[in-house]
């Protein structure tokens, strides 16, 4: 399988504290790779660091075969480049269709053959919504939304423009086990339909072996463990035992 | 056949968000049309006529610091840089009025340009304190900056400002009145058709979350940019009306009581509705300027009303009653699609 994203050699520093020391990671094309650790470890950083939020000290991101590091976070959703955040942060006096337009209206590329007409536009958050079980919220303002809600506005977010990669941080995190479920299946379903990537962040080794082909296991800044998810429990972290050794790969 | 219906329905409600403010903007409209058939003074004819002015500045300020978020403390920059422009090239380079008009409004949208550039990388309190900063620069450079008049006498600005050579020796009250009662109707009309668009849009969501903004693929510092040029090109335009209306430029223009003047008209309206600043200028003007009262105050009395206002509509007039329209559709939508 050919490596979409690959994020190599990550190193970041906050001052005097080296969260990411080294980090190489890739994920193939159609993959589910789930990136587990505890907290403080550096999933978020190395999240913020491959979506653009973040620029890295050292290493570099490629996508699709291309350097994508200097590149912007909106840069790299236009590139197909996608993510949600740990905690929503939704545009509290637009509606969830308006939310999801603002996507469609500055992220979605004019791709090859396709006309970007407002019908088109229209059509497809018509789809986006339905698909993600938002249409009858529609038109409610973010603000008034339930957290299952607001989850499922911010995956809606992330796939409206059918990115190639999406990087989901803890998006099952606070979900009713039914909210989980379908997000699990409209997940699936994009990867087999689309061939969709995805990076799942979670501390949760359940869903991560629901879900992955492979999960990466992270810790102090550096990758530990990699793997089958099935095997996930037999990972011991470095911080469960008394030899902790504050930074150097086993 | 479920999918067509839900598509139909979302075309129908898409420009939803500010809906009936049209037809209270002209039913507002056809009373000041009639107002001055009533016997009204040529005093209160003259602040009417101010007042539908300083309204439509006010709308600019909502554009920038409403709809896209941005809160200038410094709008006055852009109104003072037309009326200096139309005194300066009427006055000193003998330009057409007209030409002088076009000149300004050029101007104040370049300096719009240049203070979005600015303001761009900036967020939050930061574009406070940098437009806080170019608007008292711009005042005081107004304040100290003298031109020599070429028809003798005194030396042109400072405190005096500089007038602005019309092409009449006196304007008819009425014909003003209802120029600028049509300026204010024309610009109410597109500032409501900016907000309504796909740029408007992208602006309320910059002013929600710049974060999901950016990971929604919105260049941010463009769309701050483009919001500051419009908000700059409006308050030129409104800037060009009133020095023709008063036939002088002062320092005054620029002054940081102004600025301040357009964000509490938006916080007494409701930020990001337009048609709340926009009345909530011209009734507060009219009220304060036509009854007279003294400036010490007025500023007491816009802090009460504010206080008020703040304290039972939290969004400001206009503001709270959308909210409170959302909730209803919401509701209805709720049990239709529930």
């Amino acid at each position: 399988m050919s490596a979409l994203l690959v994020a190599e050699s990550i190193e970041k520093s906050y001052g005097a504290s080296r969260v990411l020391r080294g980090v190489t990671i890739a994920v193939g094309t159609g993959e589910i790779v789930g990136l587990f650790g505890p907290n403080g470890s550096g999933k978020t950083t190395l999240a913020n660091i491959i979506s653009g939020l973040v620029r890295p000290d050292r290493g570099r991101i490629v996508f699709d075969g291309r350097d994508v590091t200097r590149l912007s976070m909106d840069a790299r959703f236009r590139a197909g480049i996608s993510r949600t955040f740990q905690i929503p942060g939704p545009y509290p006096s637009l509606t969830v269709m308006e939310s999801v337009r603002v996507a469609l209206l500055c992220g979605a590329p004019a791709r090859e053959g396709e006309e970007r007409t407002p019908e088109r536009i229209e059509d497809e958050l018509a789809t986006i919504l339905e698909r993600t079980g938002l249409t009858a919220q529609r038109f409610w303002p973010a603000a008034k939304l339930s957290q299952g809600c607001l989850r499922r506005l911010e995956f809606a977010r992330a796939i409206s423009c059918r990115p190639r990669f999406v990087l989901l941080d803890e998006v099952f995190s606070a979900l009713s086990a039914r909210d989980g479920e379908e997000l699990a299946s409209l997940l699936r379903s994009l990867n087999r339909e689309s061939g969709t990537s995805f990076l799942l962040i979670s501390h949760n080794p359940l869903i991560l072996e629901e879900m992955c082909c492979r999960v990466v296991a992270i810790e102090d800044g550096l990758i530990r463990w990699e793997g089958n998810p099935v095997d996930l429990p037999k990972y011991v972290p470095a911080a469960a035992g008394h030899d902790h050794d504050h930074g150097h790969a086993p | 056949m479920k999918t067509l219906r839900v598509q139909g329905t979302l075309r129908k409600q898409g420009k939803s968000a500010f809906g009936g403010t049209t037809g209270t903007l002209a039913a507002a409209g056809g009373i000041l049309l009639l107002l001055p058939l009533a016997g009204l003074d040529p005093y209160l004819l003259d602040v009417l006529t101010a007042g539908f002015i300083l309204a439509v500045f006010a709308g600019s300020w909502d554009i920038v610091g409403g709809i896209a978020g941005q809160i200038s403390l410094g709008h006055a920059v852009f109104f003072g840089t037309a009326t200096y422009a139309c005194a300066l090239l009427t006055s000193l380079a003998g330009w057409p009025l007209w030409a002088a008009a076009l000149g300004a409004l050029l101007l104040a949208a370049a300096v719009g340009a240049g203070v979005g550039a600015l303001a761009a990388p900036l967020t939050g309190a930061f574009v406070a304190l940098l437009t806080l900063a170019l608007g008292e620069l711009f005042h005081e450079v107004s304040l100290a900056q003298t031109f020599f008049n070429p028809q003798g006498g005194y030396s042109w600005g400072g405190e005096g400002g500089i007038p602005v050579a019309l092409p009449w020796a006196e304007g008819s009250p009425w014909f003003a009145y209802y120029a600028a009662l049509a300026f204010l109707v024309a610009a109410s009309w597109a500032m409501l058709r900016i907000a309504r668009s796909e740029e408007g849009l992208i602006w309320t969501a910059i002013a929600g979350s710049e974060l999901n903004a950016r990971a929604s693929g919105v260049d941010v510092a463009r769309h701050k940019r483009r919001a500051f040029l419009a908000g700059g090109v409006l308050a030129g335009a409104s800037g060009v009306a009133f020095a023709v209306h008063v036939g002088r430029a002062t320092a005054a223009d620029f002054s940081i009581e102004l600025s301040f003047q357009a964000a509490t008209f938006a916080a007494i309206g409701g930020r990001g509705t337009i048609v709340g600043p926009v009345l909530a200028a011209l009734v507060l003007h009219v009220l304060f300027q036509g009854t007279g009262i003294s400036p010490a105050p007025r500023v007491l009395l816009y802090a009460f009303g504010l206080l008020l206002v703040l304290r039972f509509f939290p969004a400001g007039v206009a503001g709270t009653l959308i909210e409170r329209a959302r909730a209803k559709r919401m509701i209805q939508a709720k049990g239709i699609g529930g």
